[in-house]
């Protein structure tokens, strides 16, 4: 799943030929000066301005502004580009044409095991939250075509009637034909709003994209947002780079405040260790997972990062036995990061743990004991030690 | 008995390298279990018409690669499941290709990355066909003592470690790779092992899902018990539940489920696999989940680490009711075994080899090369030069501080002789021609031969048989007029008497003046004496002034060469880098540089 920010998302929507307002993506005060000075709509219309960025709640943080004029929007932009909050700096600023309306509607596509359900509904914006019972789906399977009456009868099943009725079965089409041809998992437009002009205009959009599909979206020049409502860490961005470039994949989700370190192996076995340390009244300061063999210097880089959390106390190194990644070969990339870490004078004070099976795990367990005649304070056991039992030692240990 | 992957399995590899390697793991298994390999043909189409080398046991079997899956299952009928292993761009029309063959009833995709819309098409197709689509990013199918489909199972120590040579009790289904092994393992030890485990992939909406498989189990009467290992996010598990708790199962149902921790993380940060996530509305969670297939029946653990005793109760009680019997263990001397490679048993000691080669010089084996057990950094370190190196490898001995002076001032003499000799001009022309460093010189290195560069080790050869048959100079020449021709290494193109060789002059010179004797150089000075008066350019040339040096100093004769061919080459690369930095162009010989001596244009007489 990859998360794409309102203004290319927007921009798909326009693609399929639903209209959006007016809008802007600006980086400086200076370009929007410039934008301002040959764009008509800015200098006419009211304006909302709101942060660029990967962030929830913008409204709560003052990070949406409604019913600006030109100069009042130049403050806002000025104001909000460059503003720091606790885990990004904010670099765009989305600016757009408000629409007068009176109607608010929502209308969504999202990806089912069976196909795509499109929704919709004749209440929009927060509205719709408490009311869900009004909003109402139909289900196309996947390989099936929308047909013209499954639309009609879904917009008159959710109360439109008459001619916006038609205007919204028109504007759910496209929103399909958007949905299914840009590789969508889940495309959210809410509020839609009936513009003065009797037109459909869609105000905001979250919108999903299925990343393993961008081999055949050249126009995808965009870049994926983080999901979880902050921007990307230095250190997740720095992951991330190594894991497109390698056979295999290295992650990294840091979690401030945690003080248990996670440098697991398998994106099965990395949950249940997570589940395990959770379980336990743990605090878990990142999740992280290496598999599909990747190469020891990409889980060096890796083990690098977690190394250098904030206040850790355990390292849990574990992991399920193996079908093919290399556990000596990977184990020598963790071990290299170990020493670098050391030899910075990180990891005082800190326990770690290790568990795991598989191609030449007597060597690589082996290296690993071995690092306890370098003063490591390191335990390390077999296949023969269950899955997560390493997390019980480890949180009876302190 | 077992599901999916049987004995009656016979499988076509679609993709290159990785479906190479899947191969060689499976034939591992067969080995393991005294079966044949039951990979009948790979499809890759950039390789279509060559083989793929499979090692079975002690064999190598040579298995074809087709272009087609049609090709394939044409040549070779009793194929009816597909692996692919091709990238995840063109995964789809692979996987549409396979499913299309009626040949082929079960694929099962290895790769990771396959856009969401193509597996659902994938998997509808699939169904519609009745067959069986397991995937996308499926570790594979493994049936102990029967099949395995993939790397599922890992290295062969494992396989043998999990007892997978014998069918046990207990099925598994999972979404993780590393997972299946974990639980293959934990059925091994816990109770009497599995009958066919299956990983159906991690991503959102597998072609497969635990519901097709547990219908599969359930009819399998070897298969007493199954256990799921199943994550947060989608509704499998639930599904799962519902067929569970619908009626009452012969199978008994084993069930974990992860992303419990989703709980206790800020909203929305997700982990894992890509299938694991959960609904916008809080559905599809771990413990969402639990609860349901507790409520179906199932036996949930709290805790992946109590799966294994929860395992040992469902066998122990499988025991007791007799639906199960007790498998003895193999003793030690009877667990299968992969043959050793000659590498293995020599590091054992357990086997001799017959070297092919001998060498007396170097050795890299280890982080850098020793000459004669010198190593390279070290003799650097100390100060030894190229000579000393030159000395080691050429005569396996480090030559003297004086010896080395000598080999370098033989080295700066002969580097280069400027462009118009034989070496250098051919080296040239090649140049000119467009050719390549290494081919231009090897070019103008074939040049060197009796009448260029090459009459070192001969002179030397002679200067010493001279010597250590103790013949006067006039006893020489008589010999060698007799039984050899002209003595290699007197005489010169256009130096002479009166135009002295500046560079044997300056060697001469040099060696004299050192404490050292030098009795070839002696002799070959003296011959100089006699066959210059009787001709005027018969003087001591470079060559033989270098070769009767070099045997003084006692390098074995048939080195010689090597000086003048090694000094020669610094020469000829500066020519073809001079050539190709001025971007020289085609040289063509003028035709008045030609004699054309041949006969004048005639008449062509018919043919008889």
């Amino acid at each position: 799943m990859a998360k794409v920010l309102e203004g290319p998302g927007m921009g798909l929507l326009r693609k399929w030929g639903i209209s959006t307002p007016n809008y802007a993506v600006v980086t400086s005060s200076d370009e929007f000066d410039q934008l301002s000075q040959v764009n008509d709509w800015l200098q006419k219309s009211k304006l909302v301005v709101k942060a660029h960025e990967a962030l929830g709640s913008r409204f709560k943080l003052g990070l949406v502004k409604v019913g600006l004029d030109l100069t009042a929007a130049k403050a806002a932009v000025r104001e909000m580009l460059g503003k720091e909050l606790e885990t990004l700096t904010i670099k765009q600023v989305i600016v757009s044409e408000a629409v007068d309306h009176k109607e608010e509607y929502y209308a969504a596509a999202k990806s089912t095991r069976d196909g795509v359900d499109l929704l919709v509904a004749t209440c929009g914006g927060i509205e719709v939250e408490s009311n869900w019972d009004k909003v109402k789906h139909v289900s196309i399977e996947t390989g099936e075509t929308l047909s013209d009456s499954a639309l009609s009868s879904l917009v008159k099943d959710a109360g439109f009637s008459g001619d916006t009725a038609s205007k919204m079965a028109e504007f759910l089409k496209k929103l399909y034909a958007c949905f299914d041809n840009e590789d969508a998992q889940y495309v959210e437009v809410n509020p839609v709003v009936l513009s003065g002009q009797g037109e459909l205009v869609a105000l905001d959009a979250v919108t999903l994209l299925d990343g393993d599909a961008k081999f055949r979206h050249k126009d995808w020049t965009f870049p994926f947002a983080a999901e979880f409502g902050r921007a990307y860490t230095k250190n997740e961005e720095e992951v991330m780079a190594v894991d497109a470039k390698v056979k295999g994949s290295v992650k990294l989700i840091e979690i401030p405040g945690g003080n248990i370190a996670m440098l697991p192996a398998g994106g099965g076995a990395s949950v249940y260790y997570s589940d395990a340390v959770v379980a336990r009244g743990g605090k878990l300061a990142n999740y992280a997972e290496y598999s599909g063999d990747p190469p020891d210097w990409a889980v060096e880089v890796l083990t690098e990062k977690v190394c250098s959390l904030p206040g850790i106390k355990h390292i849990i190194v574990g992991g399920a036995i193996a079908n093919f990644t290399d556990v000596k070969k990977t184990f020598g990339g963790i071990i290299n990061a170990f020493r670098k870490a050391k030899a910075e004078g990180k990891l005082q004070g800190v326990k770690i743990w290790v568990r795991r099976g598989g191609p030449n795990e007597l060597q690589g367990l082996a290296a690993m004991r071995a690092l306890q005649d370098e003063g490591f304070d390191i335990q390390v056991f077999d296949r023969k030690t269950p899955l997560t039992d390493i997390v019980d030692m480890a949180m009876a240990a302190k | 008995m077992s599901i999916l992957a049987t004995k009656d399995t016979h499988v076509v590899i679609q993709g290159g390298v990785a479906g190479v390697n899947a191969a060689r793991r499976m034939a591992e298994f067969r080995y393991m279990i005294k079966q044949p390999l039951n990979v009948s043909a790979f499809v890759y189409p950039p390789d279509a018409g060559k083989t793929n080398e499979i090692i079975c046991g002690t064999e190598l079997i040579m298995i074809p690669i087709y272009k087609t899956v049609a090709e394939a299952t044409a040549n070779h009928p009793e194929i009816n499941t597909s692996l692919v292993y091709i990238g995840a761009d063109r995964a789809y029309a692979g996987t549409m290709e396979a499913l299309n063959d009626p040949h082929i009833k079960t694929v099962s995709m290895i790769t990771e990355g396959v856009p969401e819309k193509d597996a659902k098409l994938l998997g509808k197709h699939a169904r519609k066909l009745g067959k069986t689509f397991n995937g996308p990013s499926s570790i594979g199918v493994v049936s102990a003592g029967e099949c395995r489909l993939g790397v599922i199972g890992g290295a062969f120590d494992n396989l043998v470690a999990c007892k997978l040579y014998r069918p046990g009790s207990f099925g598994v289904i999972t979404k993780s790779g590393g997972l299946s092994n974990e639980i293959i393992w934990i059925c091994s030890q816990f109770a009497d092992g599995i009958t066919t485990a299956i990983g159906i992939g991690g991503d959102a909406y597998p072609g497969t899902d635990y519901v097709s498989y547990l219908e599969m189990f359930e009819n399998d009467p070897q298969t007493k018990a199954v256990v799921i290992v199943g994550e947060m996010g989608g509704d499998l598990e639930e599904r799962a539940a519902e067929w569970y708790g619908a009626k009452k199962r012969r199978i008994k149902l084993l069930a974990v489920v992860s992303g419990f921790c989703q709980e206790s993380l800020p909203k929305g940060m997700k982990f894992g696999h890509a299938g694991a996530k959960e609904g916008l509305k809080g559905e599809g969670s771990a413990r969402a989940k639990s609860e349901a297939l507790k409520k179906s029946g199932a036996i949930v653990p709290d805790t992946f680490g109590a799966l294994g005793p929860a395992i040992k109760a469902t066998h122990e009680e499988l025991l007791k009711s007799g639906q199960v019997k007790p498998i003895p263990d193999l003793a030690a001397s009877d667990m299968p075994r992969l043959p050793k490679t000659v590498q293995e048993s020599m590091k054992e000691g357990e086997v001799l080899v017959t070297p092919l080669i001998r060498s007396t010089i170097s050795d890299d084996r280890g982080d850098e090369p020793l000459y004669q057990g010198y190593p390279a950094s070290e003799l650097i370190n100390n100060g030894y030069d190229i000579p000393h190196v030159i000395g080691l490898l050429w005569d396996n001995r480090l030559v003297s501080k004086q010896e080395a002076e000598i080999i370098k001032r033989i080295i700066m003499l002969s580097a280069d002789h400027g462009p118009c000799v034989s070496g250098a001009l051919t080296t040239i022309i090649a140049a000119c021609a467009g050719i390549g460093l290494s081919q231009a010189v090897a070019a103008g290195m074939i040049m060197i031969g009796p009448r260029f560069g090459g009459a070192v080790t001969d002179a030397g050869r002679w200067f010493k048989y001279a010597i250590d048959n103790k013949l006067s100079v006039d006893d020489f020449l008589v010999y060698m007029k007799k039984n050899v021709g002209p003595v290699p290494g007197i005489g010169h193109r256009v130096k002479s008497l009166k135009n002295p060789d500046k560079r044997v002059k300056e060697l001469v010179g040099y060696v004299k003046s050192l404490n050292m004797a030098t009795p070839h150089l002696d002799f070959a000075l003296e011959v100089e004496k006699v066959t210059a008066v009787k001709k005027d350019n018969l003087i001591l040339n470079v060559d033989g002034t270098m070769a009767a040096v070099l045997v003084d100093i006692g390098f074995p004769v048939d080195s010689l060469n090597g000086f003048f061919i090694l000094s020669r080459t610094i020469g000829m690369i500066g020519h073809w880098t001079d050539q190709k930095r001025q971007g020289s162009r085609l040289i063509r010989l003028f035709d008045y540089l030609v004699n054309y001596a041949s006969p004048k244009r005639r008449e062509v007489p018919p043919l008889k």
